[in-house]
């Protein structure tokens, strides 16, 4: 960490004001606690929704459990004495929410400006870290069907029986000369026994 | 009222022995034994049997 601090002083003035409004070693993610999965507790990526769901909003589709641990909202931590200035926050007595000091969007400019700087972790936990994004990645998969881990496409039958009917072909078509053998010997089908169903 | 005549031909379908799903229609007299004969499929790129496809009863 020593050497990232060290290079503060070459920062581009932005980064510099918001280091200086908010030092990393109050509001970093590094000082951040770890979270950790509680013991015994199913974790969000555990029941991922099926990748067979005909329509995510149909009725009895599976929705996410908000209650169930998630790594990627744990990581988003905000200790109450020093507000993180990339979170909203509940002010219990009002029961109303004030927004993050900073938007989405300046968010994004600054976390984009830290990975440049190679001074990424020293920005308070937020939604466009590359750490967030990627723990959210690895728990919710791609949103697309079929490609979280133990999901697959459907396809279309024709797709799904592809395998097996060129088996058959190719099995039929190993059997072909002895068949034909076969039928010759026999009269060209007078004896023949086995016709096929329709 | 008398039953109509059944017709002297039947269409029968010849499938390709080579499980392709490739199939020929042909014409042939009622009381004819089944067809069967060598004919190219056009899925495997070959000759080979095609044979009539009774339908559900067995041939004779």
């Amino acid at each position: 960490m020593a050497s990232i601090t060290e290079s503060v002083g070459k920062l581009p003035l932005r980064l510099r004001n918001f280091f200086a409004r908010y030092p990393p070693q109050v509001y970093s993610a590094l000082v951040a606690p770890r979270p950790t999965a509680p013991e015994g507790e199913a974790s969000a990526e555990q029941n991922l929704p099926s990748p067979y769901t005909a329509d995510r909003d149909a009725k009895g589709a599976h929705k996410e459990d908000r209650e169930a641990f998630s790594f990627s909202r744990a990581l988003l931590h905000n200790d109450p004495s020093n507000q993180n200035p990339f979170l909203p926050r509940k002010i219990f007595t009002t029961g109303k929410w004030i927004g993050p000091r900073y938007g989405l969007r300046q968010q994004a400019d600054l976390v984009k400006l830290a990975i440049k700087y190679n001074v990424e972790p020293l920005l308070p936990p937020s939604t466009k870290s590359t750490e967030y994004k990627q723990a959210r990645l690895a728990e919710r998969g791609l949103r697309i069907k079929g490609t979280g881990i133990g999901q697959k496409v459907k396809g279309h039958k024709w797709e799904r029986t592809m395998e097996a009917r060129l088996e058959d072909r190719r099995k039929a078509m190993t059997e072909m000369p002895e068949m034909i053998r076969l039928w010759k010997q026999r009269g060209h089908g007078r004896g023949w026994r086995q016709w096929p169903k329709r | 009222m008398a039953k109509k005549a059944k017709s002297r031909t039947i269409a029968v379908r010849l499938i390709s022995m080579a499980m392709t799903g490739y199939y020929r229609t042909m014409i042939r007299p009622r009381l004819h034994r089944p067809l069967s004969m060598l004919k190219y499929d056009p899925v495997v790129k070959k000759k080979v049997l095609f044979l009539e496809a009774t339908k559900g009863g067995k041939a004779k």
